[in-house]
């Protein structure tokens, strides 16, 4: 019969495919380079971090690029394209001094014109963070000669040595992109820049190879090569590691973390930096324009139903910490280590629900009784709203709020929806988000509490949350340069933060990373890179 | 079968195709989430979201967006994507060997592998045989394909290192030629065989099924009786007659085995336009979702036509005209 013939043949050909070696010569070759396999979640399209705040972008371009500075292990601004700085005119003006020695793939000088264009023309356009924080502080930047670039504010600007690494302000060639649409030149997809690595190929969906710099300003990478390879899903990652076909991995999720450390061949490594952002913290929202939420005693009480150490144990799978402060433990100099935040105490949470007008009924559910705005009798039923990837924190919370006689209902969302819902429509009455706080609470904390940022803008005032007195506080905050005083306010800060309870800060994250034992000496986030090796 | 019917039919395909693009044009657009806030992330303000808004023509009526659509459809131009700033064509055409070939290859599997099943099966209804392949059959149909691909990577990658975890290639491979044939074609087989799974179990029970039909019947009792071996029996008389439902669900089927390689593609790493369209999906980035739609409707269409066709050719009692 014809039809088995075929499938006998077919049979046979599989078993052949099995036993052909993968990779062949051109694996020997790349065997004895030294070549770094990372995975990506993500295709990332095109490679040009400056017109956009993409992690996926970010994760896979920023070794391409600089910044006029870089951070270090403590998150401290290090020198990069500019070799020092000094702030002039008590925080109102900033003068970089460029290095005089670096040059771009392609061969060409860098110049304070790249700098002044990619600000101008690029970042201040595309990339939405340093829009909407430089933006409306600066008034221009100029530059007196090729190695020197000056930025002046209108008032005394405290965070812009924070803001101005490869992942904030990725600078880009004026002479690629000069005169042309920056969303749609050939160059985001076979960039040049002044990073460790240069661009070699991108096969869209697979993979991404880059070479060593071997002229590059600073420390030559160790690498001779690194593939970064596109590998949505997260198991999958995982697997490809342990079979030896990637050497890295951005994240492990929890449940996968014991199998990993048990394998000699495997490191893991904790951060609170991932491509996502840096230091965050996941952070449960109040809608205050809800009548329930409007009483502090019930936002408290809610508070004290809360066993955060759960958080951190069952659904972040030890991936952090309890948050102690509204401020990240990671930016130490503004962290407040000694609050008085409200503890696990379910006791005090039933006293104050109480005292609010929540009365408990039959079957242990709770009712108001002369909660002002809300008609007696109505029970506490609260929808909470989640981006699908945290849905286990709602279920969770959702248990630990029965025991109060309140009846959490989780609605999952994915993450466009779930901007849109809470962020747009206000349609929530409590919700939860991984505010991500970066290096200066200016650009990552303040969005949280300021009146004006209850806007239609993903991650900003959820709460709605409006005190004139902490609108000033951030202000000043803002504009002092002195370290002392800044760590001052922002104590006032976050005492009034706990005082107000527009928020509860439940768990500091932490991303797990993952190498092969055939690499070491990975640095921190964006050029994670340039100062590994692997054994060829 | 004429020339003319084959015209109407060709012409049929397109106001199909077009009230495809429109329904889907309407659906994204009544799809909640905003593109702007999915392109731009976090931390932009209100000013920025305005600007972006403006620059893909968000800010623009909807039927003057679906007006400019279709113009430029009209002219070929599917415009350009949002999120990787390129033209929606080349976008969505690098993606589309790796899908053919991952989606080609699995049925090629399903057919190969579930006729003769079928025909094994159907030879002793209810017998032994027919019992465990019908049984398997039921299993592979009702497990979920992304378990079935995660057992697989555990077993045969992970466990016996068999065939590679992910992708189409080896990681940073030069293979040129016999070398990269061979290379991709190591990398194809789980992801193939875990696509064909559902598709082998729909034929398996539908051949087995057909047959069992076709060897109640009078012209097969006529074969058997005229001393022909059952061989013959089965592949000159039943088999084409019993092969004629398959070949409909096949051409069917197509729209499904591409919602299958969405999984299988994410799964593997495969890179195809399933992994395009959750991509497009998740950051509602509409010039390619459409993109996706148009084509992959229209592949739907086509070879529901095609399927029409070969029926006909093969089954001298349908006519066509």
């Amino acid at each position: 019969m014809k039809g088995r013939g075929v499938e006998i043949s077919f049979g046979l050909a599989i078993l052949l495919l099995t036993f052909i070696p993968g990779g062949c010569d051109s694996e020997g070759a790349h065997r004895r380079e030294r070549i770094l396999v990372a995975a990506i979640s993500s295709n990332p399209g095109h490679l040009n971090p400056a017109i956009t705040t993409n992690g996926g972008v970010h994760t896979a371009a920023d070794l391409l690029f600089d910044g006029l500075l870089s951070f270090g292990d403590d998150l401290k601004p290090r020198p990069a394209l500019a070799e020092r700085w000094s702030v002039e005119n008590g925080g109102t003006q900033y003068r970089f001094f460029l290095r005089r020695d670096v040059r771009w793939h392609d061969g060409q000088r860098f110049t304070a014109a790249d700098v002044k264009f990619s600000f101008d023309s690029v970042l201040l356009r595309f990339h939405s963070r340093t829009r909407a924080s430089l933006g409306p502080v600066l008034i221009s930047i100029e530059t007196p000669d090729d190695f020197t670039v000056v930025f002046s504010f209108r008032r005394p600007y405290a965070p812009l040595l924070s803001q101005l690494d490869v992942v904030e302000a990725p600078i880009i060639p004026k002479h690629l992109f000069a005169g042309a649409d920056p969303l749609r030149n050939p160059a985001n997809v076979a960039p040049v820049g002044t990073g460790p690595f240069r661009f070699v190929s991108y096969v869209p969906g697979t993979e991404i190879r880059y070479r060593a710099n071997r002229e590059y300003f600073q420390d030559a990478p160790k690498l001779d090569g690194v593939v970064l390879r596109v590998i949505p899903d997260a198991s999958t990652q995982v697997a490809a590691l342990e079979a030896g076909e990637v050497d890295w991995l951005f994240g492990v999720p929890g449940p996968e973390r014991a199998r990993l450390e048990s394998n000699p061949k495997i490191r893991l490594t904790t951060t609170t930096i991932s491509p996502g952002g840096s230091n965050c913290v996941t952070t449960v929202g109040f809608n205050l324009d809800r009548p329930w939420f409007s009483d502090l005693r019930t936002r408290r009480a809610i508070a004290h139903a809360m066993d955060r150490q759960q958080f951190v144990e069952r659904v972040a799978f030890g991936n952090g910490r309890v948050a102690d402060a509204p401020i990240s433990s990671a930016i130490g100099f503004a962290h407040a280590d000694d609050l008085a935040m409200p503890g696990y105490d379910t006791l005090e949470a039933a006293r104050l629900l109480g005292a609010a007008g929540w009365s408990r009924v039959d079957a242990g559910a709770r009712v108001a009784r002369r909660v002002p705005g809300v008609r007696d009798g109505t029970r506490f039923v609260v929808t909470f709203v989640v981006m699908s990837s945290m849905t286990p924190y709602g279920d969770l919370l959702r248990a630990q709020l029965r025991q109060l006689g309140i009846d959490l209902r989780v609605v999952s969302l994915e993450p466009v929806v779930f901007a849109q819902t809470v962020f747009t429509a206000r349609d929530f009455d409590m919700s939860i988000a991984p505010y991500c706080q970066g290096t200066d609470p200016q650009i990552g904390v303040q969005r949280i509490y300021l009146t004006s940022s209850i806007a239609p803008v993903p991650f900003s005032n959820m709460s709605g949350y409006r005190n004139p007195v902490m609108d000033s506080l951030f202000e000043r905050a803002g504009s002092s340069l002195d370290v002392a005083e800044r760590r001052r306010v922002y104590r006032e800060i976050q005492e009034l933060a706990v005082r107000d309870q527009p928020y509860i800060w439940i768990v500091e994250t932490t991303s797990t990373q993952a190498h092969s034992t055939r690499c070491r000496g990975f640095g921190v986030a964006a050029h994670f890179a340039a100062t590994a090796t692997c054994d060829p | 079968m004429t020339r003319w019917y084959l015209l109407r039919r060709l012409l049929q395909v397109v106001p199909t195709i077009f009230g495809i693009v429109i329904v889907a044009f309407l659906l994204v657009h009544a799809a909640p989430g905003d593109p702007v806030t999915a392109l731009a992330g976090e931390n932009g303000d209100a000013e920025y979201y305005a600007f972006m808004r403006h620059r893909f023509e968000l800010d623009q009526s909807l039927t003057r967006q679906l007006g400019t659509f279709l113009a430029r459809v009209a002219t070929g131009d599917l415009g350009h994507s949002w999120l990787q700033g390129r033209s929606t064509l080349s976008v969505i055409a690098e993606r589309i060997p790796a899908t053919a070939l991952l989606g080609g290859t699995a049925l090629l599997i399903a057919g190969l592998v579930s006729l003769p099943l079928g025909v094994i099966a159907a030879r002793r209804p209810h017998g032994a045989r027919d019992v465990a392949i019908s049984a398997t059959a039921l299993m592979l149909f009702s497990a979920p394909t992304f378990w079935i691909g995660q057992l697989a990577i555990l077993i045969f990658a992970l466990g016996f290192g068999l065939f590679p975890v992910q992708g189409m290639t080896t990681a940073g491979s030069d293979a040129v030629g016999l070398r990269h044939v061979l290379d991709v074609g190591r990398h194809l087989v789980l992801p193939a065989i875990v696509l064909a799974m559902n598709e082998l179990a729909v034929l398996v029970r539908l051949s087995r099924t057909g047959l069992i039909d076709e060897f109640a019947r009078d012209h097969i009792r006529t074969a058997r009786a005229k001393g022909l071996t059952e061989t013959r029996v089965i592949a000159r008389h039943a088999f084409p007659r019993a092969l004629t439902p398959a070949l409909t669900v096949i051409g069917t089927r197509i729209g499904h085995l591409l919602a299958g390689a969405v999984v299988v593609e994410i799964l593997f790493g495969w890179p195809g336009m399933g992994r395009l369209l959750l991509t497009a999906l998740q950051g509602r980035d509409t010039p390619v979702l459409l993109g996706l739609f148009i084509i992959i409707s229209s592949s739907v269409v086509l070879v529901n036509l095609a399927t029409d066709l070969v029926h006909a050719a093969i089954d001298r009692r349908i006519r066509v005209g």
